[in-house]
């Protein structure tokens, strides 16, 4: 969701700040892509980060999603989150043109492609099961597989969640894709409001309506 | 790399360099006030186009990719700036990504000498400028509000209906009238109703950066619909130097390179010539054209070309209201008001505007709560519904910012285009008065913001000023008008004073940046401009 600040307008654009540190987590996992990239920004994405991505593993990735996004939405939901951020992930273009309207004069890029470090992340969680209670993972519990999250998020801030490409972590990544959706503000909110989403202007004058008892798991 | 050989001629009545909002409006106005041909020269090319913006918006929402494909040459930059600058150089210029935010100056802004014995008065007075405001409005489709008279003179009425007072904005105007403060809607350049062949606006929130149904006026709707057998827009094409007759002072030609990869040279021949490249590229262009004639560069005999930069700041503040609001129902729509700019006479100068938002600052979600613990699942959903509820606004002051003569524009030899050409070196500087004033203004700000909490029964939840000096909001000068040209670049219509068939349009010329967004002024002031033009 757009968050305003001081000037004329709000900005979802990750801060320089966030670039770098985002940055200097994503070296270890994608320097070749940084490298790479680095000579020639605007002919990067198509030829070498995309054709270098690292897929996801699905399997890690829908485990990690039941402890970390809300159960109340459902299997069904927590599936629908985690198809639509594995898109996003996939759809991602490195090193794209930031928006530069205001605020600073100089060109800036996106970060390199966060997938590496984000499955290097999954398979970490998987040792780190591995290691703290001799099973995988995917075989823990839900309790237990949170004990593991938990542990892995130990030094992560949480004040305010970060925008989905600043998260330094993959589990705070796919909560806070999730949570920058239309339907997750309208279900913290509790009425029909839709943030960022296209709609008639005329109904703006109105109360936005609740969302139904029974919705409320339904939709992601 | 400086490209030789025989240049590409072109011959044209009008030429004007630049294609930005101001530059839009003139030649609308010319085509219409005139039969003379009109040639537009543009540095850069045609951006996204609107078939594109529906997946421009969706990856800036996704990932804060720039919407705006091609939009700047790498070695045409100015430095010193941050804050109300954008290097984007291209079809529509800035106001591409403009926020449709289009409010008019204040009478007062014309006559702060004579008011309240500080700056400089402009050359005319805002009832002068009222018809090309006017012109302007309709020409963008603005959509505003009637507010209350004493507060917003204006001729006629609004060209569009206003874009409602939402749910959220509603709440909060009943909280600004218990504070005692008027607001109303703020005008805006988007459609409030379909409007010239464009959509109804869909509060789909990202009118900065782009709108993806038309409905916010950009520039490239005016040159989509201009005919082109009297328009002819030349793009890719840089003018680097405007040549004077040595001994008139008229403008014979201009010449450039295309800054396509063949960088061939072009000159341009014309009868007027137009600077309307906004506040940084017009006095850049003159200072650039020095000869033996004009050592200074051209227009440039009161020493005043790059000086005067002027613009505001602002403090702008979060304030938690018991009330209910819904963050997200059009986030980038305000309430507005000109009570503060429209003060009496003063001990102390303070002039600003008032704006009012929803927003959701504070109210987003985490992932620890107050005790440390994670916050995932349920357990992250539950604590976001409690701090989602209640209400946040912000609020926000423009105040006005009085400019130094050394507030200035220079050469910086030591950056330099393809070509050579030094790149443009920006310093604001505030007016002895505006710089001891400063302190107090602010704190007069923040005062008006803690009264306002106050009087909602609510907190500040925080404050802050403009985040630094490196520039000013919605800037203007370097070329400013007056009637005397030891003073002044320009006279009260434009025309430099040194060559007659010279004109500057728009931003540049203001004497001073007024207290709210600028761009509807930057137009209407051009407007005049090419109303003299068209004169003859």
């Amino acid at each position: 969701m757009h968050h305003d600040h001081g000037n004329e307008y709000g900005s979802a654009q990750p801060s320089r700040r966030r670039f770098l540190k985002t940055a200097g987590v994503l070296t270890v996992g994608s320097a070749t892509a940084l490298t790479a990239v680095g000579c020639d920004p605007k002919a990067s994405s198509e030829t070498t980060a995309r054709a270098a991505r690292v897929p996801l593993d699905r399997s890690l990735l829908d485990a990690l999603a039941v402890v970390v996004l809300p159960e109340s939405l459902g299997a069904d939901g927590v599936k629908q989150a985690v198809d639509r951020f594995v898109a996003w992930v996939a759809d991602y273009d490195p090193v794209a043109e930031e928006m530069h309207g205001y605020g600073y004069a100089d060109i800036r890029y996106l970060p390199a492609d966060p997938a590496p470090a984000w499955q290097a992340q999954l398979t970490a969680l998987d040792l780190l099961a591995q290691r703290s209670t001799k099973t995988g993972f995917m075989a823990l519990s839900p309790a237990q597989r949170r004990d593991v999250v938990d542990a892995a998020l130990r030094t992560q801030r949480g004040d305010r969640l970060p925008t989905p490409l600043a998260a330094t972590h993959i589990a705070v990544a796919l909560l806070a894709h999730w949570s920058s959706s239309p339907a997750a503000w309208n279900l913290a909110l509790g009425a029909n409001v839709s943030p960022t989403s296209c709609r008639t202007l005329n109904e703006a004058v109105r109360k936005p309506l609740p969302i139904a008892p029974a919705a409320k798991g339904a939709t992601v | 790399m400086t490209q030789t050989g025989k240049p590409t001629v072109h011959e044209t009545d009008i030429c004007i360099i630049g294609s930005g909002i101001t530059a839009a409006m003139m030649a609308a106005h010319l085509v219409e006030h005139t039969n003379r041909a009109i040639l537009v020269v543009e540095a850069g090319t045609h951006t996204t186009p609107m078939r594109d913006r529906t997946t421009a918006r969706a990856r800036y929402v996704a990932y804060g990719e720039s919407p705006w494909k091609s939009d700047h040459l790498d070695d045409q930059n100015a430095t010193g700036m941050t804050w109300g600058y954008s290097p984007s150089m291209h079809v529509g210029g800035l106001a591409m990504h403009w926020g449709g935010v289009a409010p008019r100056y204040s009478p007062e802004d014309f006559r702060v000498r004579s008011l309240y014995g500080v700056g400089d008065d402009w050359p005319f007075t805002y009832e002068e400028l009222d018809p090309f405001y006017q012109e302007a409005e309709e020409r963008m489709g603005v959509a505003g509000e009637q507010g209350p008279a004493a507060l917003d003179p204006r001729g006629k009425p609004y060209p569009l209906p206003p874009l409602p007072i939402n749910y959220n904005l509603a709440q909060l105007q009943h909280w600004a009238t218990g504070a005692g403060i008027a607001t109303w809607s703020t005008p805006s350049a988007k459609n409030s109703v379909p409007h010239a062949g464009r959509a109804q606006c869909q509060r789909c929130d990202t009118c900065y950066p782009v709108c993806p149904t038309g409905a916010k006026y950009s520039p490239d709707f005016t040159w989509d619909a201009l005919p082109t057998n009297r328009v002819t827009l030349l793009t890719e094409t840089l003018v680097r130097r405007v040549e004077a007759d040595a001994r008139t002072g008229r403008i014979t030609h201009v010449t450039g390179n295309r800054t396509d990869a063949s960088g061939a040279p072009v000159e341009i021949r014309a009868t007027q010539f137009v600077l309307a490249a906004g506040f940084v590229w017009s006095p850049h262009l003159l200072l650039l054209s020095r000869s033996a004639a004009f050592p200074n560069g051209l227009a440039n005999r009161s020493g005043l070309v790059g000086r005067y930069l002027a613009g505001h700041r602002n403090v702008n503040a979060y304030l938690r209201l018991p009330m209910e609001l819904f963050p997200g129902i059009n986030v980038q729509h305000s309430l507005v008001s000109k009570q503060f700019m429209r003060p009496g006479r003063q001990s102390r100068y303070l002039r600003h505007d008032l704006r009012i938002w929803e927003s959701s600052v504070g109210r987003e979600p985490r992932l620890r709560a107050d005790d440390g613990s994670l916050l995932v699942g349920d357990a992250m959903l539950r604590d976001w519904q409690q701090r989602a509820k209640g209400a946040t606004a912000r609020v926000r002051g423009y105040y006005d910012v009085l400019p130094d003569r050394d507030s200035m524009l220079t050469l910086d030899a030591g950056r330099k285009n393809r070509w050579g050409d030094p790149m443009p070196h920006v310093a604001f500087k505030d007016a002895p008065e505006s710089a001891a004033l400063r302190e107090w203004q602010e704190e007069s700000l923040r005062e008006l913001f803690r009264r306002m909490a106050k009087a909602g029964n609510g907190e500040i939840l925080r404050m802050e000023n403009s985040a630094n000096d490196l520039g000013q909001e919605h800037p203007t000068g370097g070329c400013r008008m007056g009637t005397d040209p030891a003073t002044s670049v320009v006279d009260a219509w434009g025309r430099a004073h040194d060559h007659e068939n010279l004109w500057v349009a728009g931003a540049p010329t203001q004497p001073t940046a007024s207290c709210c967004n600028g761009t509807l002024t930057f137009a209407a002031v051009g407007l005049r401009t090419a109303h003299a033009i068209a004169r003859g």
